[in-house]
């Protein structure tokens, strides 16, 4: 992201964004830290050229690094994704699901019961318009639309539907991005309104800020981030007027090694959390593993079996609460 | 699972250890077996069938030594009573010198609690249990410590070639509830008799007795003090080298019957069928076994509505990365667990 800092050499071609948006559906790797090895060696030349700075990261995307590393989809029982391309662009996926979920119980034993359940997903992915949906046996629906109307402006749409009143959502975005500054507006059920302006203001840090407002809650909020990223490194900070102070910093430590740790502080629930995790992505496998200061150990590994088929173990305990969740699972088709 | 049969469906001890009983059929199903005597049961039928088939005839004043009551049951034990968890288990074993070993267990598990509507309720608990055993081919010591204070404690000795001493013990903090049980075994030419007595002022003793090179019968009787019960029971047992069969009944009420077709030397099946009138249970079940070089995968359904299966992979020398699964589709009720092993 620095290398387009210098005016010695002829600005190279802008990097590809529309492909940076996509992973926030979670689609592969490539959305970790675009590094660009070459801006190191442009270090002769300090004069930041502010009329060409790089689009910044989407707002709700700047502690993404953070997150992948740190919050890995752990899980508890048997999972079972089958992936099945039809075609270049439509793949049907079945997921099957069994194992414990919690349930609230009033004394301090956490108490779990078996459940099991069966998602059917199709997916249509195209570079201008991407639709996703998932139906799950007990009767909800998720659905995700994904539209590029033109080069600069995308439509996104989430619904969530279910068969218990009340419990639908949906929300609609539109993003507009400009040469570096990204803006974004939301309208979703319930009256939900929200804005948000991403700038970037050198080529390292951006800044940027968001406001919306519940309708039916009468509530409203505004917040402030900033993200500063180089080739190794990412730093973000967060603070809304709902109470909640986020940071987090992600090191690039190696190809294969990256470093994460996480600060929140939640002022409404007195809630302080802290934690600290490491990434490893090797050839066959990926293994994530956390701590934190609630007294959880985490760990998530996925290993390549084959061209396609991924092994999963998903461990968590809860020390503090004695809660443990162990699970496995398999994952067939890209 | 002679004696068992008839002391289980009498009365009712805690559990046993978990990581005990595992460890125990391992040893059993890997050289030396410290409770079977080297050299006799289906190796020693095998050699004498084979030397045998020619002459066609049998010699009734040569016949091999029958398997011990307890493990008549023995191949369909192995291919059913899948030791299935759930959660995390590891086991390390660190052995010492060639004859002690020490072993460290640590097994994090979703519990079910007893409730009162059909539903099923877990609670995660955790375990660690240390243990030692020492393996001699004249003296077998294992001993097992939980940290709930729970002991089990197994010793097998042999004061000479014919006659073996076992004594079993199980001791827990909460009175009442430990058990201990001393076995006395004497190996004859071609049968095999014992001797057993138990807290509780249990008595039992049994008697097995080759008939055929193929076919052996046993009968067993015991006593229970404490509950003032009585049984007899009688059990056969008829293998080739292709399969086994038996049947066993008590008065109890208990009979049961199994079987298992050897169909190659990595594979083989087993089913099995138990009637228990007295609660009114009927049970049987149908399962598989592969004995591949790198893992060991069991599977098995039972007329309850149970599909189970468990997968030993063996990554490393010494290695070995378990896998398992229980689905109870008439409870809905799913148990999967994964583990590592460390150690022989």
């Amino acid at each position: 992201m620095g290398s387009a800092a210098s005016a010695a050499a002829p600005p190279p071609p802008p990097p590809a964004q529309p492909q940076m948006a996509a992973p926030s559906y979670g689609l592969g790797l490539a959305g970790i830290l675009p590094s660009k090895p070459e801006g190191d060696d442009k270090k002769e030349v300090e004069k930041v050229d502010y009329l060409n700075l790089p689009c910044p990261v989407p707002f709700e995307e700047i502690q993404r690094e953070a997150l992948m590393s740190l919050k890995p989809e752990l899980f508890e029982g048997l999972r079972f994704d089958f992936t099945k391309g039809l075609n270049q662009k439509f793949s049907l996926s079945h997921s099957v699901f069994m194992g414990s979920l919690e349930v609230p119980s009033q004394s301090s034993e956490t108490i779990k019961v078996p459940t099991a359940h069966y998602e059917f997903g199709a997916n249509f992915l195209d570079p201008k318009l991407i639709l996703v949906g998932r139906v799950m046996t007990d009767g909800r629906l998720n659905a995700r639309v994904k539209c590029d109307l033109t080069d600069d402006l995308t439509l996104k749409i989430n619904a969530q539907l279910t068969h218990e009143p009340h419990y639908s959502q949906g929300m609609f975005n539109f993003d507009y991005k400009g040469t570096d500054y990204r803006a974004q507006f939301q309208i979703g059920n319930n009256a939900f309104y929200g804005a948000n302006y991403m700038q970037s203001v050198t080529p390292n840090l951006s800044m940027g800020t968001e406001i919306f407002w519940l309708g039916h809650q009468r509530k409203s909020g505004i917040g402030f981030a900033s993200r500063y990223n180089t080739d190794k490194m990412v730093g973000t900070l967060q603070v809304a007027s709902t109470g909640i102070v986020a940071l987090s910093y992600v090191q690039k430590v190696s190809e294969k090694v990256s470093l994460a740790s996480d600060f929140m502080y939640n002022h409404m629930s007195k809630d302080v959390t802290s934690s600290f995790g490491y990434d490893y992505m090797l050839r066959q496998c990926r293994l994530r593993g956390k701590i934190d200061s609630n007294g959880v150990v985490a760990a998530y590994l996925e290993e390549r079996l084959n061209m396609g088929v991924n092994f999963l173990l998903s461990a968590e305990l809860d020390h503090s609460k004695k809660n443990y969740k162990f699970g496995f699972g398999m994952t067939i088709g890209e | 699972m002679g004696a068992v049969v008839s002391h289980a469906s009498a009365a009712a001890p805690p559990p046993p250890p978990p990581g005990y009983a595992p460890t125990f059929a391992d040893a059993a199903s890997s050289a030396p077996p410290p409770l079977t005597p080297p050299g006799t049961g289906k190796d020693a039928a095998a050699v004498a069938e084979e030397e045998e088939e020619e002459g066609e005839k049998v010699d009734y004043m040569n016949l091999p030594c029958p398997v011990p009551y307890e493990d008549l049951q023995r191949e369909a034990m192995m291919a059913l009573r899948i030791d299935t968890f759930e959660g995390f288990r590891f086991d390390f074993i660190k052995g010492i010198t060639p004859f002690f070993s020490l072993c460290h267990s640590v097994s994090m598990v979703s519990m079910e609690l007893p409730s009162q509507g059909a539903d099923v309720i877990k609670v995660p608990t955790s375990n660690y249990e240390f243990g030692a055993n020492y393996l001699h081919p004249k003296m077998v010591l294992m001993g097992r410590v939980s940290h709930d204070g729970r002991l089990s404690a197994r010793t097998k000795w042999d004061p000479s070639e014919n006659l073996c001493v076992k004594i079993n013990a199980q001791l827990t903090s909460e009175p009442h509830y430990s058990q201990g049980m001393l076995h006395c075994d004497y190996k004859g030419k071609d049968f095999r008799t014992q001797l057993q007595l138990g807290n509780g002022a249990y008595y039992g003793g049994n008697y097995i007795q080759s008939v055929t090179k193929n076919l052996s019968l046993g009968t067993e009787f015991f006593w229970i003090g404490q509950h003032r019960k009585s049984g007899v029971g009688f059990a056969a047992r008829y293998d080739t080298k292709k399969m086994v069969a038996t049947g066993q009944i008590a008065t109890t009420g208990v009979v049961s019957l199994s079987y298992v077709q050897k169909v190659s030397e990595k594979v083989s099946l087993a089913s099995d069928f138990m009637y228990n009138p007295m609660a009114k249970d009927v049970t049987a079940s149908f399962g598989y076994d592969y004995m591949l070089r790198q893992c060991r995968l069991r599977g098995k359904i039972d007329t309850n509505g149970v599909v189970s299966a468990l997968l030993e992979e063996h990554m490393a020398p010494g290695v070995n990365f378990n896998l398992s699964a229980e689905v109870d589709h008439w409870k809905k009720d799913y148990k999967f667990g994964f583990g590592m092993s460390i150690g022989e």
